[in-house]
């Protein structure tokens, strides 16, 4: 159906979007003298460091020692560790998120679901995963497949949870809307719900990220013996500190890259949560 | 065109929130509801666009009852509503993308009604980078779109600055003559009431139901005039305003 009169063209024409420039100006020098700002503070600590570092030899390392310890073992000791444990860290990852995803938007959309599953999530959500661990040992052997285990039981709560969270939290004005234009109820659900808690599932998948690390690493540092978490235990055994923070600083790096990929991944697939700044 | 037949609502353990409303409009007729907070006119305007179940009476569109939403009536609301999430133009296209409409079709028809609000330009941006006035612009867009035989419109302009407000509702008047639309639309303020209306319903409170109506005379588009110099707008506002200060005594000594 077309509409019988043809609109005419621009009734409002007198209103054009107002420039901006000016102010978009100012953030962009704001963020290079922010940018200089940490770049001091960072020289600054670093140089603290590095004298505190070489005045206690014994338990403490400094910048330099750590960077050549740095060229010295990465290729050969810490990139296979970081492979070991990434390998059982993505897969864990792949299986917590899409099935968090999918018990969360369950849970918030049917509520018999909602009231059956509820108490079960808060009980293992609030027990510490260090728990399970010998539970899971017995289960499942030191092997990949606990690391797995460990890594998918810390992601994929926090995602059910922020899922479920997001489901509850839909504009009720937008569901008029949806209904008022004659959106069927799985439109409402494909155009409305899911777009709405999108930010929500990001942000659980931030914090099951962050789970998800520590959760490997502790595996790997107390019954798998292999990876990041041994390569961290054997240097701190032999008191090879400079390797230690080698480690340390590596694992920090990569987790600090991962969070960053993550947020490019979600600029990319909900490009209105930042649209603010693009005016 | 349009029917409400002793229209009821009440909510549970709540005084009556409409009581016996009936209004009929013709095709083409500009309709304002007025009256203080707690009169039912947004929940008259909500039950004729489907998104609140009356207690009791009907709503009648072109001779047929009308329950819930449908094709023939489309809503602008206060907060304009817009999906963060979409640009103008899918927010525009929303309505006939709910109706399964092929993608080709949507994309022409949403771009004409953009460019009828003069905001072509702006077809890509989301909501969040557009002025209020320019959403409520893709709000009436979007409305439009679906081709509705009722337009509906909840205080569409009372989120705005005063200068944006006064701009729009001429366009919007525009609009509406050139398109013969009909037009329920509600709002607290009794200048944008005789400024757009053929006719002024105003509605008192406790319980809500209709306590006058006015006719208003003036030719549109009254843009074009200063309809405010006119003796007939000057009445109008007179007899409106002593009405709603009756109600809005009654309304205070009723929370007290």
């Amino acid at each position: 159906m077309t509409p019988a009169t043809s609109p005419s063209p621009n009734v409002f024409d007198s209103w054009g979007g107002d420039s901006r420039a000016g102010i978009l100006e100012r953030i962009a020098s704001l963020g290079s003298r922010r940018n200089g700002l940490r770049l001091a503070s960072l020289l600054v600590v670093l140089t603290l460091w590095e004298l505190w570092g070489r005045a206690n030899p014994f338990f403490a390392s400094y910048p330099s020692a750590i960077g050549a310890a740095g060229i010295e073992i990465f290729l050969p000791e810490v990139v296979p560790a970081f492979i070991t444990t990434l390998v059982a860290f993505f897969t864990g990852l792949a299986i917590a998120v899409p099935i968090g995803m999918a018990i969360g938007f369950g849970m918030g959309l049917v509520r018999l679901l909602d009231v059956a599953l509820t108490p079960y999530i808060n009980a293992i959500y609030a027990t510490p995963r260090i728990a399970l661990i010998p539970v899971l040992v017995l289960w499942l052997g030191i092997d990949f497949n606990l690391r797995v285990a460990i890594v998918a039981l810390g992601a994929v709560f926090p995602v059910i949870v922020n899922t479920y969270t997001g489901t509850k939290h839909v504009d009720p004005e937008l569901l008029d809307a949806g209904r008022a234009f004659m959106a069927p109820h799985q439109k409402i659900l494909r155009t409305i719900v899911v777009p709405s808690a999108a930010p929500f599932v990001f942000a659980g998948i931030r914090i099951g990220i962050g789970r998800a690390v520590s959760g490997v690493i502790v595996a790997e540092m107390t019954s798998a013996l292999t990876g990041v978490g041994r390569m961290l235990i054997s240097h701190a055994k032999y008191l090879q500190i400079d390797e230690l923070f080698v480690s340390v600083i590596t694992l920090g790096l990569f987790s600090l890259l991962l969070l960053s990929a993550l947020t490019m991944v979600q600029r990319r697939m909900t490009p209105w949560s930042n649209a603010e700044q693009m005016r | 065109m349009l029917e409400m037949q002793h229209l009821h609502k009440s909510f549970s353990g709540t005084n009556r929130v409409l009581d016996d409303f009936n209004l009929s409009m013709r095709e083409g007729e500009f309709v304002s509801l007025i009256g203080p907070s707690g009169c039912g006119k947004t929940t008259a305007l909500r039950i004729v666009a489907g998104l609140l179940e009356q207690s009791g009476g009907k709503v009648i569109v072109d001779g047929a009852e009308s329950h819930g939403p449908s094709r023939d009536k489309a809503i602008v609301f206060q907060h304009f509503n817009l999906f963060p999430w979409r640009t103008a133009i899918d927010n525009v296209s929303y309505g006939l993308e709910m109706q399964g409409r092929p993608k080709a079709e949507r994309k022409k028809v949403a771009q004409e009604y953009l460019e009828l609000v003069g905001l072509s330009d702006s077809a890509k941006k989301y909501p969040a980078q557009l002025s209020g006035g320019m959403r409520q612009r893709i709000g009436i867009a979007r409305a439009l779109a679906i081709h509705p035989k009722l337009l509906l419109m909840d205080e569409p302009f009372g989120a705005l600055d005063a200068l944006t407000r006064e701009h729009l509702q001429g366009q919007l008047q525009r609009i509406c003559i050139e398109r013969n639309l009909t037009t329920l639309f509600v709002t607290h303020s009794i200048d944008e009431a005789i400024y757009l209306s053929d006719r002024v319903v105003v509605m008192g409170v406790q319980p809500g139901r209709i306590i006058a109506e006015f006719d208003v005379t003036m030719p549109k588009p009254r843009a074009d005039y200063n309809f405010r110099a006119e003796p007939e707008y000057a009445e109008l506002r007179e007899s409106i305003w002593k009405l709603l200060e009756q109600q809005l005594v009654r309304s205070e000594l009723v929370a007290s």
